[in-house]
Parts: structure tokens; C-alpha cells; sequence
């Protein structure tokens, strides 16, 4: 019963921080892209505007729902589910931290589940993230949603390969799917992963863009030529239930960049930091990841489709392709593994 | 027809990531840049003698008001916005409004009673903001309407101005 508890108090922790961190990724979105253009954003709900992502969800609530004619009324209201769903389910293997304490002779770690698949099972859920806008474009019964569901489904078919090819080379490397043994691998002068898999982390960081829908691979939403893509025709919360999820998205992939390149909840020069400053600085490595997803929105311009395409199999494919073959080459011959 | 020659891409600008580094240096450096926005509420407009606000009754120091109904600022007024009742009073001018009301909902800020005014009693203030929760209480009366004429000198000193330049004039 004890452990029954344990693991409910983890849970609930973990689960309050990813999504409070996601609540938060609305608020900061606005307040960087206004800095960015000399403008404020939002600051009259609460000391400096922090009470703002409150105020929008209540808005969303008291908003009316609207199916449109014609819509697959059970499909469409399933699809916002699916977005979110996915999102959440890959928060259980995110190592947050390490050890915290021992019970009963078994150690507690950072996270609410730690199985042997760990990497595995994220890109597995993640994978099902693109159902809800495929479905919540078709069901809509509109050509802009069905265009904007078309193109995610595309783009996620083209770049989930180099971004599981990325990671592939990391689990060469390592030699498991453990996502805490990952992180214990990288230990040391120089453990990281991003010094020892520079090209990897960067085909990772492109794919984890594209694999959440943002700047400048949003395909799927495209306010100028598809005025929203999929969720075109939502409304009320199922349209929250959408952003919740891409945000939820934006900090499991934040969480996994971290965990997979950036040594996890290990901190620099301190082997036996305390869990709660490995949690601090797991934290930190996010937060820097979560604050560049939305510096790149506001800089860089979208991509054109074709050029998309391009850069997803011609680039991103071949080179992903090639660092497996190097990486492997050097794990076979004994001097690249650890 | 014009030819254009595309220009041939080296390999640092085909692969993206220095333009992208720059730009990206370019947004992160305009974050501390000042900001263009006015805070509103907390940083009213600026305004000037010139600003032509909601018209308010000029009140002497003695705490008498100027106005003697004589009703042409009534009269004068396109949007019907004024309504007045006289009566008479001890004072030398013999006259004075009983009631003066300006309904703020129809005025339109033109500054004719202003201008119609024989007595210099009534001026365009700089007050701007009008909000209120119901229609009747934007029907100002005679004691939401006086002002000082202390509050109101920048406005009577820049109208008499204007009035002055029109009559010392060569082209009238």
C-alpha cells in the first residue's frame, strides 16, 4: 500500500509539473514574441500577466461549442483527445531526476515508471500524436482541416524516420533502451551526448520541431494559406485540448532532448549531487530547450512544402543514415562506446 | 524582359544554420530593445492646450460660474447634446442656469458652444475618458460639468490667441 502512494505522490508531481510547465509555455510564448517586437504581452492578469493562462481557460469553458454540418460529430470530438492524450502518456518514462530515496531496500527514482523500453515507449506514443490531426482534419468536413491534417500526416511520416534514426545512434552508443541508464552513461568530462553526438543532437532538435508541429515546420496549422489547418472548425476547449497537447508535446520533447544530449538531471563537476538539485538542473537544460522552441517561432519564417520535403528526405534522411553507419562502425570497432 | 541571374549559394549559406544562428541573435537583442507600447491606464495620452476634449463649465475664483444662459451654445450645438434652464440671481449678471446638462453620449466634441459662447464660460477641456455602466449617468449635469478656471487656463489662453490672430487679420 506504501508503494501504492509513493508512486501516486510521483505521479501527481510529475504530471502538475509537465502540465503547469505547458500552462506556463502559453504565457511565456506571448511574453517573448511581444518582447521580441518591442511590445509588452500580456501583464493585467495577476503579477506580471502570470495568472493569464487561468483567465484563458476559463474563457475557453464558458465558450460555445460548435460541430459543424456535415462533420463526423464522434470522430471530431475524439481527434482533440487523441492530441492531447499521447503527449501526456509519454511524461510516465521522463527521468526528472535521479534517486531520491530508498525504501524498503528499492530505490525511488525520478520518475513514474522506469522500464527497460523507456525510449522506445515514448517514440511509440509520441508516434500516435499525429492521429488526432489527422482525424480532427478529416472530420471536420472542411478542405482547409483536411489539407492541414493531409500535411501533418506527411511531414510527421518524413521526419519521425530521421528523428528515430537520431536516436538510434544515441542507443547504439549507450547500448540501452533504459532511459536512467542513458542518463548515468553520460556522466563524466565530456559525457554528454551533444560532445560525442553533435550531428545526432542537431537532426533531433530539427525532427523534435517537426514532430511538434512548430516553427518552422507548422504544416499543419499554416494560419496564411489553410487559416488554422486542422483545427480550423474547433471551438470552446476541444480547441484548448489542442494547444494543450502541442504544448504538452513541446515539453516532453524539451524533456527528452535534455534527457538524451544533455546528461539529464546530471549537473557538471558534482558526480553526487542531491536528487533535488539534479531535479533543479534537469529544470534548467528544459527550460533552455523550451525558451529556444519559442526563439526560433519568432525568428524564423515558415518553410515552403516542397522545401519541406527536401529537407526531410534529401538532407535530414541521408545524414541521419549516416551517423548510425558511423556510429555504429565505432561502436564495433570498441572505440566509441562507452 | 529582364533576366535574372540566381545567384549561385555557397555551402555555408545552403546549409542554413549561420543565417539562422544570426537571426536568431537578432531577436534575442531586440528583447532589452525599449518597448513602443504605452501602458495605457497607467500612462495617459499626452495632451495640449490644442486638445479639443469633453467641454466643461469655467468656474471664476469667487466660486461664481460664468455662464448666464443665454442659451447659443444650445443652440450652436449639432448633435442636440445641450440642454439648459435659466434663472435669475443677485449677482450683477443678473443670470445664471438653473440646469445645465450635456449629454456625453451625443456630443461630438466639435467645440461649437465653445466658439458660440459670448461669455468665455464654456471651454473644451483635456478630459478624454468617458465610461460608465449606464446611459443616464453620461447625461453630465451643472456639478459634473464646472471646472476652475485655473484647471482650464492653457485651453483660454489658446483660444483667445486664435480668436485675436482671426480679428487682427489682413484677409477679413
Amino acid at each position: 500500500m506504501t508503494w501504492f502512494w509513493i508512486t501516486l505522490g510521483i505521479t501527481a508531481a510529475c504530471y502538475g509539473a509537465v502540465i503547469g510547465t505547458a500552462a506556463l509555455m502559453t504565457l511565456a510564448e506571448r511574453k517573448v514574441s511581444a518582447a521580441m517586437q518591442y511590445r509588452y504581452g500580456p501583464n493585467r492578469v495577476g503579477p506580471f500577466g502570470l495568472l493569464q493562462p487561468l483567465a484563458d481557460g476559463l474563457k475557453f469553458i464558458f465558450k460555445e461549442e460548435v460541430v459543424p454540418a456535415g462533420a463526423n460529430p464522434f470522430i471530431f470530438k475524439l481527434a482533440p483527445a487523441l492530441t492531447a492524450l499521447p503527449a501526456m502518456l509519454a511524461i510516465a518514462v521522463i527521468p526528472f531526476t535521479g534517486v531520491i530515496a530508498t525504501y524498503e531496500g528499492t530505490e525511488i527514482l525520478g520518475s513514474i515508471a522506469n522500464p527497460d523500453i523507456g525510449i522506445l515507449y515514448v517514440l511509440a506514443v509520441t508516434g500516435i500524436g499525429v492521429y488526432g490531426a489527422i482525424l480532427g482534419g478529416w472530420a471536420s468536413n472542411s478542405k482547409y482541416s483536411l489539407l492541414g491534417g493531409l500535411r501533418a500526416s506527411a511531414q510527421m511520416v518524413s521526419y519521425e524516420l530521421s528523428l528515430i534514426l537520431s536516436v538510434l545512434a544515441v542507443v547504439a552508443m549507450s547500448g540501452t533502451l533504459n532511459l536512467h541508464e542513458i542518463v548515468a552513461q553520460q556522466s563524466g568530462w565530456l559525457g554528454w551526448n551533444i560532445f560525442t553526438q553533435p550531428l545526432a543532437f542537431l537532426l533531433f532538435l530539427i525532427c523534435s520541431y517537426a514532430e511538434t508541429n512548430r516553427h518552422p515546420f507548422d504544416f499543419a496549422e499554416c494560419e496564411p494559406e489553410l487559416v488554422g489547418g486542422f483545427h480550423t472548425e474547433y471551438s470552446s476547449m476541444k480547441f484548448a485540448m489542442f494547444f494543450i497537447g502541442e504544448y504538452t508535446a513541446m515539453v516532453v520533447m524539451a524533456c527528452l532532448t535534455t534527457t538524451l544530449f544533455l546528461g539529464g538531471y546530471l549537473v557538471p563537476f558534482w558526480p553526487d549531487a542531491p536528487w533535488f538539485v539534479g531535479l533543479a538542473a534537469f529544470g534548467a537544460k528544459t527550460a533552455f530547450f523550451l525558451v529556444l522552441f519559442i526563439w526560433v517561432r519568432w525568428t524564423l519564417p515558415r518553410f515552403r512544402y516542397d522545401q519541406l520535403m527536401h529537407l526531410g528526405w534529401k538532407v535530414l534522411f541521408p545524414l541521419a543514415l549516416l551517423n548510425v553507419f558511423l556510429t555504429g562502425l565505432f561502436v564495433s570497432l570498441g572505440s566509441g562506446g562507452n | 524582359m529582364v533576366v535574372v541571374e540566381r545567384k549561385e549559394l555557397s555551402f555555408w549559406e545552403r546549409i542554413y544554420f549561420p543565417a539562422i544562428l544570426k537571426g536568431l541573435k537578432i531577436t534575442v537583442s531586440k528583447m532589452f530593445a525599449p518597448r513602443f507600447t504605452r501602458q495605457y491606464p497607467e500612462e495617459p495620452l499626452p495632451t495640449t492646450e490644442v486638445t479639443r476634449g469633453q467641454p466643461r463649465l469655467a468656474v471664476n475664483e469667487d466660486d461664481t460660474i460664468r455662464c448666464v444662459s443665454c442659451g447659443l451654445c444650445e443652440a450652436a450645438c449639432p448633435a442636440y447634446a445641450i440642454t439648459i434652464d435659466g434663472q435669475e440671481t443677485d449677482r450683477f449678471i443678473e443670470r445664471e442656469p438653473e440646469r445645465f446638462d450635456i449629454d456625453m453620449l451625443r456630443c461630438i466634441l466639435c467645440g461649437f458652444c465653445e466658439e458660440a459662447c459670448p461669455k468665455d464660460a464654456i471651454y473644451m477641456s483635456n478630459e478624454l475618458e468617458l465610461a460608465d455602466f449606464s446611459r443616464e449617468a453620461l447625461v453630465y449635469d451643472i456639478e459634473k460639468l464646472k471646472r476652475p478656471v485655473s484647471a482650464l487656463q492653457d485651453r483660454i489662453d489658446y483660444v483667445k490667441r486664435i480668436n485675436d490672430r482671426w480679428q487682427t487679420s489682413s484677409s477679413t
